[in-house]
């Protein structure tokens, strides 16, 4: 597996809004790292330049030590999971799931016994067995989450991007969700960056959280050293705080009972 | 609070029976300027048509069924005089209207606007005598019937509103077939009159003729030619840059889009001599090549913006998925967007061709050569050139609307998806 390494990486947009300021980020191989902010500060705009779908205004982004910048997005070994899910509407499961295999150049192409096999692992692997003929409109919120986590693992990425993944999913779903993420995380190994605003999300998720706001990274560690210890007033307003409220919500909730 | 209490009733501030209008009276209160409308518009026919008596008796209709109006609209609980006056006034209307029509001309027009005048006439009294609405009128209505009733007005209002769809979809039927129809009749009539009575003879020479003639067949020929060619050519021109238009941001976007719509602007004469001149020049004068490149440039501004159109409903991020995946930027358009647009293609496609196959001024000014001709101006020329063959033309006229009619069954699908974009959803 690779390291993934933001070098003074720098986004400006055409209108001049300066949507990453001269980020340096490591992330360790095998890594789980949550990308936390606030709507428009910049956490998305990092996971799309290391995905290629944004340019790189200055900087580099290395993968694996290789620097990527100008590599188009499906060069650079990577699976991403999108908010609205994007499935392909006009293909069945099976065919979203083997696409990005059957789209590989040249010696890397799979045959088709190696790509329908691996079509029936990774369905395994996220139990949607049953589902491979479907097309996505019959899906529910949740299958479709599984086959988009599906299409980005079966490529084997070396690494994983997901841009607030659990968003469109209801509470109960989400929970369930979280806890596959991270098993999977777990089983697979591969570096992987989280990006979402929600801080429960990202505490319980990440082997260490960045929070960004308006494009430059604030404090990055472990999410319980990063809540015991905030580097600035906006990591306490925006994490600790926040925190801090739902627990004492909780306490006042069911503190009551137990007297 | 058990459950065992009994559930408090709206009675008790007699709220149903101060709300309470029987349906009947709803509909035809809502209804009625429908028809005080056409009762208006047959005073104005029997005014073009310089006939007094009939003027002075739809113009007493008029006023006839405004009093009626005016009367349903007093009408409430208790009100029985109202009910009855609405007795007699129908009564008096029904006889104007016999009169009126005995006025006119009798045609199919005047018995229709009779019947639109009368039948309110007769509905008026027989709502008016229904028992909830006596009921109503005479001020004896129980809290308990009027909750009852307040029930039955909602299955009697969705009927209504399903008698009144059906009547105004009847009318919207009538107009789009009768031509159809008579068109038909024509065709199978014997010689070539436009009167007598309908499908009084029928026979199959227009059509036999029509057949086994040659020019007939050549002008077919020349009109798939020019229409599948404008189709093709149409979606090769216009699939790319309704994309270009919808996902990039490039220089002299705006002004080019706009530029599309002002061609659109003025009517078609005006770049006839201009295109007349640049076919003559280029040597396309008399070939199906010249109609070709002429339709797809005129086709091409619709067919852009409604690709444009289908192409903004195609999420982005399928695209950005598709990236990832390792597709190159056009493989992403053949692989993902194109398939997704197949419904508006077909849309435009069937657009391209419809208005090709239909085209006359064009073909007509461009082919003049007999066996250049077009399916339009073929037609058209047996009007004027053989002593008006109004049998062979009906023929013929029924036969060029077959393939638009095949396709139209053809594309059905795609077209109610494809005119109802927005349907792509992950």
């Amino acid at each position: 597996m690779v390291n993934v390494i933001y070098r003074g990486v720098t986004k400006r947009y055409d209108n001049g809004f300066m949507a990453v300021d001269n980020l340096d980020l490591e992330i360790d191989d095998g890594e789980f790292l949550v990308l936390l902010g606030p709507s428009g500060c910049g956490k998305s705009t990092t996971l799309r330049m290391l995905a290629g779908l944004e340019e790189v205004t200055q900087g580099d982004v290395l993968i694996g030590g290789a620097r990527v910048n100008d590599l188009p997005p499906g060069a650079r070994g990577i699976g991403m999971v999108f908010q609205s899910y994007a499935l392909y509407p006009h293909m069945t499961i099976a065919d979203n799931l083997s696409f990005g295999l059957r789209m590989m150049k040249g010696d890397e192409r799979p045959d088709d016994d190696d790509i329908r096999w691996r079509v029936g692992e990774t369905a395994d692997l996220l139990g949607i067995t049953a589902e491979l003929e479907k097309k996505p409109k019959q899906l529910s919120g949740g299958q479709r989450q599984r086959v988009a986590l599906g299409r980005a693992l079966i490529k084997r990425p070396r690494v994983l991007l997901m841009d607030e993944p659990l968003s469109n999913l209801d509470a109960e779903l989400r929970q369930q969700m979280r806890i596959e993420i991270r098993r999977l995380h777990d089983e697979l190994g591969m570096t992987t960056v989280y990006v979402t605003h929600d801080q429960i999300e990202a505490m319980t998720l990440a082997d260490r959280i960045a929070v960004l706001n308006e494009g430059a990274l604030q404090q990055h560690g472990a999410p319980m050293d990063v809540y015991r210890n905030p580097a600035n007033p906006f990591i306490e307003g925006f994490l600790c705080a926040h925190l801090d409220d739902i627990v004492e919500t909780a306490n006042d909730l069911f503190g009551g009972e137990e007297e | 609070m058990s459950s065992m209490d009994p559930i408090p009733r709206a009675s008790k501030s007699d709220l149903a029976r101060r709300w309470y209008v029987p349906q009947e009276i709803q509909s035809l209160r809502a209804y009625y300027p429908v028809v005080i409308f056409v009762a208006s518009l047959s005073v104005v026919i029997s005014i073009m048509r310089g006939n007094e008596d009939a003027i002075y008796s739809s113009m007493c209709i008029v006023f006839v069924h405004l009093v009626l109006l005016l009367l349903l609209r007093q009408l409430d609980h208790g009100t029985k005089n109202i009910r009855d006056g609405i007795f007699v006034i129908s009564g008096i209307g029904l006889f104007l209207s016999i009169l009126h029509h005995l006025d006119g001309p009798g045609l199919w027009i005047d018995i229709w606007f009779t019947t639109w005048m009368a039948v309110p006439f007769l509905l008026v009294p027989v709502a008016g005598s229904m028992p909830m609405v006596t009921l109503w009128v005479s001020g004896r209505l129980t809290v308990k019937a009027a909750e009852l009733g307040l029930r039955m007005n909602r299955v009697m209002a969705e009927k209504h509103s399903h008698a009144l769809h059906h009547l105004v979809l009847l009318h919207a039927v009538t107009i789009v077939a009768l031509p159809l129809l008579w068109i038909l009749d024509v065709a199978v009539s014997p010689g070539n009159s436009l009167g007598g009575g309908f499908m009084d003879e029928v026979t199959g020479e227009h059509f036999e003729k029509l057949v086994s003639s040659e020019s007939f067949w050549l002008w077919t020929r020349n009109s798939f030619i020019v229409s599948i060619g404008t189709t093709l050519l149409g979606l090769a021109l216009a699939i790319p840059a309704g994309y270009a238009f919808s996902r990039f941001r490039f220089r002299g976007r705006d002004p080019a889009m706009f530029a599309f719509l002002l061609v659109q602007m003025f009517p078609g004469v005006i770049i006839l001599v201009p295109y007349f001149l640049v076919m003559k020049a280029l040597g396309l004068l008399n070939t199906s090549l010249g109609l070709i490149l002429a339709y797809s440039v005129t086709a091409l501004p619709l067919c852009v913006w409604m690709l444009k159109g289908f192409f903004d409903t195609v999420p982005r991020e399928l695209e950005e998925a598709a990236l990832v995946d390792g597709c190159s930027q056009t493989q992403v358009f053949w692989r993902i967007v194109l398939p997704l647009s197949l419904p508006a293609v077909a849309v435009t496609a069937l657009f391209s061709f419809l208005a090709a196959w239909n085209e006359f001024l064009l073909a007509l000014t461009f082919n003049t050569s007999e066996e250049m001709y077009t399916l339009p101006v073929g037609l058209a020329s047996l009007i004027s050139s053989t002593g008006q063959a109004w049998g062979d033309f009906a023929a013929a006229s029924l036969l060029v609307s077959l393939p638009v009619v095949i396709l139209f069954i053809a594309f059905q699908r795609f077209l109610i998806e494809g005119l109802s974009a927005g349907g792509v959803k992950g």
